[in-house]
């Protein structure tokens, strides 16, 4: 990889710091929160409210990907291991300041050796099937929520909305992925854990519109 | 010596109740079971609306609420002194502005302390000794962990409270200060 890790956290930190914008945290919590209980008032079905917290997060991620790349500048990652690099250090610090870290998985065929990221193509044959894992140490999303019993007992994986961002926003580089919740601390598991995916490249123009 | 917690909403629904028996030494009425374990009985609606419905039977359907005799130990004198209570809370409510009104009621040997938040919940303590200020930082500490609650979007101002960690602090709140 060109850029190594370090660069990648700098780079988050930067983007972090030069935002202009930013929302209170509490602010954002809350609304949230308000938003899944709303959701889950009007569908009474958890999965479905799952489905729909992550169709959320596809439409966010379509859009929020180009506001990511027009302010970091960043190239097209070697290979599949460097997009789970730059999602955890600089995607999510950039937009939740929090870095999740990064476990990557599944035996990946050998990729091509490091090429500066500009105008690389990403290796096509190689690693369908990777995966890397992002452990959430703090999730501004839940801050104060306590799951019910029900909601526990339904399978409401209550910030679903960040899978469907991944998938979004991956989506739009052209790499077509599955991202899911593993475990949360809401539910009582030891840790917050998102796993991605990689299903394919995509070769050749985005399907418009997802539905 | 013992002392009960209910917490109201603004509409008056019982949304949390606690027992909690005080290991400070207190000259006071004893009861022959006081003393033993302490029963932690935490009902919510349950056991509120069966007392108040007028079931006098002895068996409670409370969780673990120990059933003993003597002159209002019984838990549905308990709710009924507590409601009885909610009267002269609102009077005092309109006329004061302060969040901690102090003991606005007394029935036999129970005193009737009550808190008022800025939201319109009601903390009412009925105890059987004086303790003031103890009671007064206890109020604080259980509005403190009671806005934390409330910060959680599952929970309305008219659901009972069922959090584990909500009801670990009040009682380790309880512990600290009655």
């Amino acid at each position: 990889m060109a850029t190594s890790n370090k660069q990648y956290k700098a780079i988050g930190e930067e983007l972090w710091k030069g935002r202009s914008e930013k929302i209170n945290a509490e602010l954002f919590a809350l609304t949230y929160g308000a938003l899944v209980v709303q959701l889950i008032q009007d569908y009474e079905d958890y999965e479905e409210v799952n489905k729909q917290l992550e169709k959320m997060g596809y439409n966010i991620g379509t859009r929020l990907i180009e506001d990511f790349l027009a302010k970091s500048n960043l190239g097209r990652c070697a290979d599949f291991r460097e997009v789970g690099e730059v999602v955890a250090k600089v995607g999510f610090k950039s937009f939740l300041n929090i870095s999740p870290t990064v476990t990557h998985g599944a035996a990946q065929p050998p990729t091509s050796p490091s090429r500066p990221t500009s105008n690389a193509s990403i290796t096509q044959a190689a690693s369908a099937g990777a995966t890397f894992t992002l452990t959430l140490d703090e999730n501004p999303l839940a801050e104060f929520v306590e799951l019910p019993d029900e909601a526990l007992e339904g399978g409401l994986w209550f910030s679903n909305v960040l899978c469907g961002v991944l998938r979004g926003a991956l989506e739009m580089v052209q790499l077509q992925v599955q991202a899911e919740f593993i475990s949360d601390v809401l539910r009582g598991d030891d840790s917050t854990e998102i796993r991605v995916k990689l299903v394919k490249y995509l070769e050749e123009e985005v399907p418009v519109g997802d539905d | 010596m013992s002392h009960h917690l209910f917490l109201l909403s603004p509409s008056d629904t019982p949304l949390y109740s606690l027992t909690h028996h005080s290991t400070k030494p207190v000259p006071s009425v004893t009861s022959p079971l006081a003393s033993n374990l302490p029963t932690w009985s935490t009902s919510a609606f349950a056991g509120t609306l069966t007392a108040l419905s007028g079931a006098s039977s002895a068996t409670q359907h409370t969780s673990g609420g120990a059933v003993r005799v003597g002159g209002g130990q019984d838990r549905h004198v308990i709710q009924m002194i507590a409601n009885a209570g909610l009267d002269v809370i609102e009077d005092v409510m309109r006329r004061e502005n302060t969040m901690y009104l102090k003991s606005v009621d007394k029935f036999n040997e129970w005193t009737v302390s009550a808190f008022i938040t800025p939201g319109n919940m009601k903390f009412v303590l009925l105890h059987e000794a004086k303790n003031d200020e103890g009671i007064r930082q206890f109020f604080m500490e259980v509005w403190e962990v009671y806005v934390k609650t409330m910060l959680n979007p599952f929970q309305t101002a008219h659901t009972a409270i069922r959090s584990s960690v909500f009801d670990n602090r009040v009682r380790a709140s309880a512990r600290k200060y009655l």
